[in-house]
């Protein structure tokens, strides 16, 4: 890769202004011995099908949310785990700050973010839309295989955010509220949740509530975010098998697009199905180490609270505001 | 206010032993690119080195405090290094539990000033058995029936229900007569104010560990590559 050109990915040049490796062939194996390697190369699959398995098969009583989250929290903790065990990049180890840092905006989203979302949320809107016309629930739904339901459950959502997020890349007012998790300069487990708290309720609504859908097939398309988009931000390097990196996001794909490279910053929009950018021209294969806005500049917490008013305040000042007066020297 | 009675809350202070015969200006020359890192400033004066940092990174060495002073000094048995440094992030993490009780208080409070009334819980609780009904009424589809996975349970009769509480009560097991708290959870609130009280005792050890260490190993030459670049290899 010619760091000063980049490399031409289409119609666009990707990583000339910050590296970014593009093509799975230029992309670092695991290293170690063949256990180290065996268990990187068939963790993620063994994981997934092993809670589809356990999740199609569970017993009413134990297929519950509550065992959902217990099984989240479980298994991020084994994640964070794995960052220490096998990093991705040294540069991007979990320091004691990353980690109040990113669950500081974590218990954001568990309290003030939920408080609020029961107001405001999707499911406030929805219940209000229903109320307004009388719709009747798409019940059909409900009488598909359980194991489609929570595909479409789950692809349905992540097309919605396809859009939301290709939308705050392409308009001003929505990458401001965007702008603040894209200064984060590496990705661990939590990352996903570092963020103005206005994007994370924006990129958080969906239309899933439309629909009526077996419970069972809510907890399988849950699944699917835990064991496939929790991939998205993690320090850990894995021999991703070529089908899951053709369909499902990956680290390697978000660290392109969280690159301080503009171009590169520009693609991989998906959370869950990166066949989504595929379908729309938006993916590039590759991966990133150097992340972040503004040459990696960190942006602190109460930064990250406020940015989205201070800069919008800022921009209209410019645009409607009385131009200053400017110095000019007395004769 | 004389904050050095709790000032300990986001400083740290320690000290580490200069090796023999090793001059301030040679001690600090080694210590010096822990500081030469992005938007930090620092200022060489005798024995006395002063820094300040801002938007560190998390790739800086030293990304946990924003400011302090490094002093040398001597006495008959030989020279030390005395740190006193402050972080931002120390304080925050200390007083973050009190944040996260606040949430769970403003919780508390929208549960009392605006409870859902027993028509609105009734209507809710009515809706919900309803879609279950729904939902269990129609049959799993034949692939999943083939392939042996649970049905969804039926919704429990009135009946089922007062027996099932009934049966509780008699082995004293905690019934919640008012089936749920009103308004939002505080629960996940003060999980988190746990943690992060959890978390400072753990960083106000750890850091301190860490930054003793990372001085030593650039002081004695213990580390064949001195760090401290904010940029990744």
């Amino acid at each position: 890769m010619d760091r000063a050109q980049g490399t031409r990915v289409g119609n666009r040049i990707i990583g000339a202004q910050s590296p970014v490796t593009v093509g799975w062939e230029n992309i670092g194996k695991v290293e170690g011995g063949p256990v180290k390697k065996a268990f990187f190369t068939w963790f993620q699959p063994t994981v997934l099908i092993g809670l589809i398995v356990f999740w199609y098969y569970a017993p009413n009583s134990i297929a519950t949310a509550s065992t959902a989250i217990m099984i989240g929290i479980g298994f991020r903790l084994f994640l964070l785990g794995l960052e220490w065990v096998n990093p991705r990049h040294e540069s991007w180890k979990l320091t004691w700050k990353e980690l109040v840092t990113d669950l500081f905006f974590v218990g954001l989203g568990y309290t003030v973010l939920d408080t609020v979302e029961m107001y405001i949320g999707d499911d406030a809107i929805i219940e209000a839309v229903h109320n307004s016309f009388d719709w009747d629930k798409l019940q059909w739904f409900t009488g598909l295989p359980l194991l489609l339901q929570a595909f479409l459950i789950s692809f349905i959502f992540d097309f919605g955010q396809y859009w939301m997020h290709r939308g705050m890349h392409n308009w001003y007012p929505l990458w401001l509220t965007h702008a603040p998790h894209h200064y984060i300069t590496q990705l661990n487990i939590n990352k996903g949740a570092v963020g103005n708290p206005v994007e994370l309720f924006l990129i958080g609504l969906g239309i899933g509530g439309f629909f009526d859908f077996l419970p069972r097939a809510a907890l399988l398309a849950g699944t699917l975010g835990l064991a496939v988009g929790t991939y998205q931000h993690i320090n850990v390097r894995f021999n991703t098998p070529r089908w899951w990196r053709f369909v499902f996001n990956t680290t390697e794909h978000h660290s392109v697009h969280h690159s301080q490279d503009f171009e590169a910053s520009r693609s991989n929009y998906a959370g869950t199905w990166i066949i989504i950018d595929r379908i729309f021209g938006t993916c590039v294969d590759g991966e990133a180490e150097l992340l972040g806005m503004e040459g990696g500049r960190r942006m602190t917490i109460r930064e990250t609270l406020v940015y989205p008013f201070t800069e919008a305040w800022k921009t209209l000042r410019e645009r409607f505001g009385r131009p200053q007066a400017s110095a000019v020297p007395a004769e | 206010m004389d904050w050095r009675a709790i000032d300990w809350i986001w400083h740290i202070r320690g000290s580490v032993p200069l090796p023999p015969g090793q001059s301030s200006h040679e001690a600090f020359d080694r210590l010096d690119p822990l500081f030469r890192v992005r938007d930090t400033y620092h200022d060489r004066r005798g024995d006395e080195l002063t820094f300040s940092k801002s938007n560190q990174a998390p790739q800086d060495k030293m990304a946990t405090f924003d400011g302090g002073t490094l002093r040398i000094e001597r006495d008959g048995t030989g020279a030390v290094l005395r740190f006193d440094l402050h972080s931002r992030i120390l304080l925050f993490c200390f007083l973050a539990p009190l944040l996260f009780l606040a949430f769970a208080g403003l919780n508390i409070a929208i549960g009392v000033l605006d409870p859902p009334t027993a028509a609105e819980k009734a209507e809710a609780k009515k809706k919900q058995e309803e879609r279950m009904k729904r939902i269990a009424e129609q049959p799993l589809h034949p692939i999943d029936q083939f392939l042996g996975a649970p049905a969804p349970e039926k919704p429990k009769s009135e009946e089922e229900k007062a027996r099932e509480k009934a049966e509780k009560k008699g082995k004293s097991e905690d019934v919640d007569e008012d089936e749920g708290e009103e308004g939002p959870s505080t629960t996940p609130a003060y999980v988190f104010a746990g943690i992060f009280a959890a978390l400072y005792l753990v960083g106000r050890i750890l850091e301190k560990w860490l930054i003793t260490k990372r001085f030593r190993q650039h002081l004695w030459d213990e580390e064949p590559a001195l760090d401290g670049g904010a940029k990744p290899a």
